[in-house]
């Protein structure tokens, strides 16, 4: 048996043995960390490439809006030979003012900038000079592939990035909120078709103005909205003629006859009208000191289905004075057109209307005359009545369900006004509205535009309001053509129903394809049928 | 046993170092190599980004209509939907109580137009 150990022996031996458990335990630490531990893996934060904004997508997930990376060029001009050859190479490759970049590159200044924002395709040119010295400072620019198309509702950012009009600046918070990708509710295949029949229209008949928008009347999505003229996004300046104003919103109009589907859904709701009776219609109807007067001739005597057909203002002034000033001003205040209206888009209108609703303003208000909306308001109040009554709020965001509040007419009513505008399609003004197939309802507006001196004959604000299909309509489509003039083709006549009903059949046409509105095949057959006939 | 232990121990030591030393210089490694890849990772996201931007431009209706109509010479046809996607049978779903096995179906060569569409000719 081996000798005992000695004290010190002992106490060498139990060192080591703790030494050794000691590194054992941290061996043991050292493999769980690294092998099995996850935990304690610094987590790595996903970088942003360069976006300060969001991108900007259609329904669809087509682009409108994208940061796209544009560095801000410098050059450190003591490092530069011939400034003279540089600055002229500089301004050539970057589109900048030579004069400027001679000025900056012979500065006292050791970094100078040359150009702001320079995108990739001018950088390929830059970087082809092989100039030493330069230098690139992380920057983006907005970039928006559809153009002039979507405009004046997407808007434009400033140089710092900013929003300063349209969704660009009413979705500042979410658009810099670190989100992805913001869908709004546009349908950029719509949005084209509706600015190029517009801008035709417009260019044909000569208009200071025009606009138009589509709408699903039942989850209140704006699926397009023009307003002409227009300007270039991508630019940052404007053209002779370019216009950053958008007459959709605001703008208040005097629209005019289309007006009159308001009277009239009024006067239904209220049971104050049948639309069988007749309505003595004559050469004027006197208010007071004011006579009203009908913009074409009519006979002597309308039913009140056609005062609506043929437009009559007369008939509709009686069937408005029905109703009463106090009523007509609740119904109006309901359907939101007595205040401004609230979207996603950060520019609005607020309406005018008298402050003395008496009974000449309430006749005259029937007819569109005496109260001047934006035409996004009106559109919205017309979907509220068309959609089965409901109330309805326009929105630019993606939100593809029933978004219908409670009743402001009954489906009753709703259903006698969307066959009251079909029978207009079908047989009054609106004729040269209809595609066959798609039934189309909808109502002309005519209106002189009031000026210093009254108002004006030859200046009209011709507007037509369509919905389709009628009997579950789904889209309304409302255009408007400030101070169009008649041609060769329509006689010379500039009426509503010469000039806007046209460009809403043109739309429909095209746009309900895409849309999937399903043709109806019985006055498709039907209308086929009349018009060879 | 005790210079056997210390030994032991000793050696120990030295092979955690190199092995220590081993799995940091190939940390170090492959931090470089993240960091390059994430750098390629960035610059392949900035041109993917610019590169849908640019198919976007290409891609608008505008072009592709100017395009047609100046190299192709076409115009806007009128087009109907007859049937809404929503009204067509669901795969496995009974036609007329019966299997659908199969269909065929026989398109004139030039269809006479049945729609009488709004074009923009006179008003």
């Amino acid at each position: 048996m081996a000798a005992e150990l000695t004290v010190y022996q002992r106490r060498i031996l139990f060192g080591a043995a703790f030494a050794f458990v000691a590194f054992l335990g941290v061996g043991a630490r050292l493999v769980d960390v690294t092998a099995f531990n996850e935990k304690l893996a610094v987590p790595r934060k996903a970088e942003t490439v360069f976006a300060a904004r969001a991108d900007l997508v259609d329904r669809n997930g087509d682009l409108i809006a994208r940061d796209q990376p544009a560095d801000d060029l410098y050059a450190r001009p003591r490092l530069l030979k011939d400034k003279r050859a540089a600055a002229a190479a500089l301004a050539a490759a970057t589109g900048a003012d030579l004069t400027r970049v001679q000025a900056v590159l012979n500065d006292k200044y050791s970094s100078a900038l040359i150009a702001r924002r320079v995108v990739p395709e001018v950088r390929v040119k830059v970087d082809a000079l092989k100039l030493p010295g330069l230098e690139y400072l992380p920057n983006s620019k907005r970039d928006y592939p559809f153009g002039r198309t979507t405009a004046q509702v997407v808007g434009v950012t400033d140089l710092d990035g900013k929003g300063v009009s349209g969704l660009e600046l009413g979705l500042e918070k979410q658009v810099r909120s670190g989100q992805g990708p913001i869908a709004t509710s546009i349908d950029t295949r719509v949005q084209f078709i509706l600015a190029h029949e517009t801008a035709l229209s417009m260019a044909e008949f000569h208009a200071h103005a025009a606009g138009g928008l589509v709408m699903d009347v039942k989850t209140g999505e704006i699926l397009a909205l023009v307003s002409l003229p227009d300007f270039d996004p991508n630019a940052r300046n404007f053209q002779e003629g370019d216009s950053g104003r958008n007459i959709m919103v605001q703008d208040v109009y005097e629209l005019g006859s289309v007006f009159k589907i308001l009277a009239f859904s009024l006067a239904i709701q209220d049971h104050k009208i049948r639309l069988d009776e007749s309505l003595p219609i004559g050469n004027g109807f006197k208010i007071g000191k004011y006579t009203i007067h009908e913009a074409e001739h009519m006979p002597a005597y309308l039913s009140a289905r056609d005062v609506l057909a043929q437009s009559s203002n007369i008939g509709t002034a009686q069937i408005a004075l029905r109703s009463g000033a106090a009523r007509q001003r609740e119904f109006l205040t309901n359907l939101g057109l007595l205040r401004p209206l609230k979207s996603e888009l950060p520019e609005r209108a607020r309406p005018l209307y008298p402050s003395n609703w008496g009974i000449v303003e309430t006749a005259t208000i029937g007819f569109g005359h005496g109260i001047s909306v934006s035409p996004l308001s009106f559109a919205t109040a017309v979907a509220s009545i068309v959609n089965g009554g409901r109330r309805i709020a326009p929105t630019l965001l993606k939100n593809p369900v029933d978004s219908r509040g409670e009743q402001v007419v009954s489906p009753e009513t709703s259903a006698t006004m969307r066959d009251l505008l079909r029978y207009i399609v079908t047989d009054g003004t609106g004729r040269k509205a209809d595609v066959p197939g798609y039934d189309v309802g909808g109502k002309t507006g005519s209106a002189e535009k009031p000026g210093r001196h009254g108002y004006q004959a030859h200046k009209l604000v011709t507007s037509f309001c369509a919905t389709f299909p009628i009997a579950d309509p789904r889209y309304l489509v409302f255009v408007v053509l400030d101070e169009p003039h008649g041609t060769k083709a329509t006689g010379g006549f500039a009426l509503a129903g010469y000039t806007a009903a046209p460009l809403v059949g043109h739309v429909i046409a095209r746009i309900a394809p895409l849309l999937g509105v399903p043709i109806n095949p019985i006055t498709l057959a039907k209308e086929n049928h009349n018009g060879s006939g | 046993m005790i210079r056997v232990v210390s030994t032991f121990c000793i050696g120990l030591m030295g092979f955690t170092c190199i092995a220590n030393y081993h799995v940091s210089e190939q940390t170090r490694i492959a931090r470089q190599e993240l960091t390059r890849t994430e750098k390629e990772i960035k610059a392949e996201t900035r041109d993917i980004s610019v590169l849908e931007l640019q198919w976007q431009k290409v891609a608008n209706p505008e072009v592709i209509q100017k395009l047609a109509e100046a190299q192709l010479g076409m115009q806007n046809a009128p087009s109907v939907q007859l049937a809404s996607v929503h009204d067509l049978p669901r795969r496995g779903d009974m036609l007329n109580n019966e299997d659908v096995h199969s269909a065929n179906a026989e398109v004139e060569a030039t269809p006479t137009p049945v729609v009488k569409a709004a074009m923009r000719s006179g008003m």
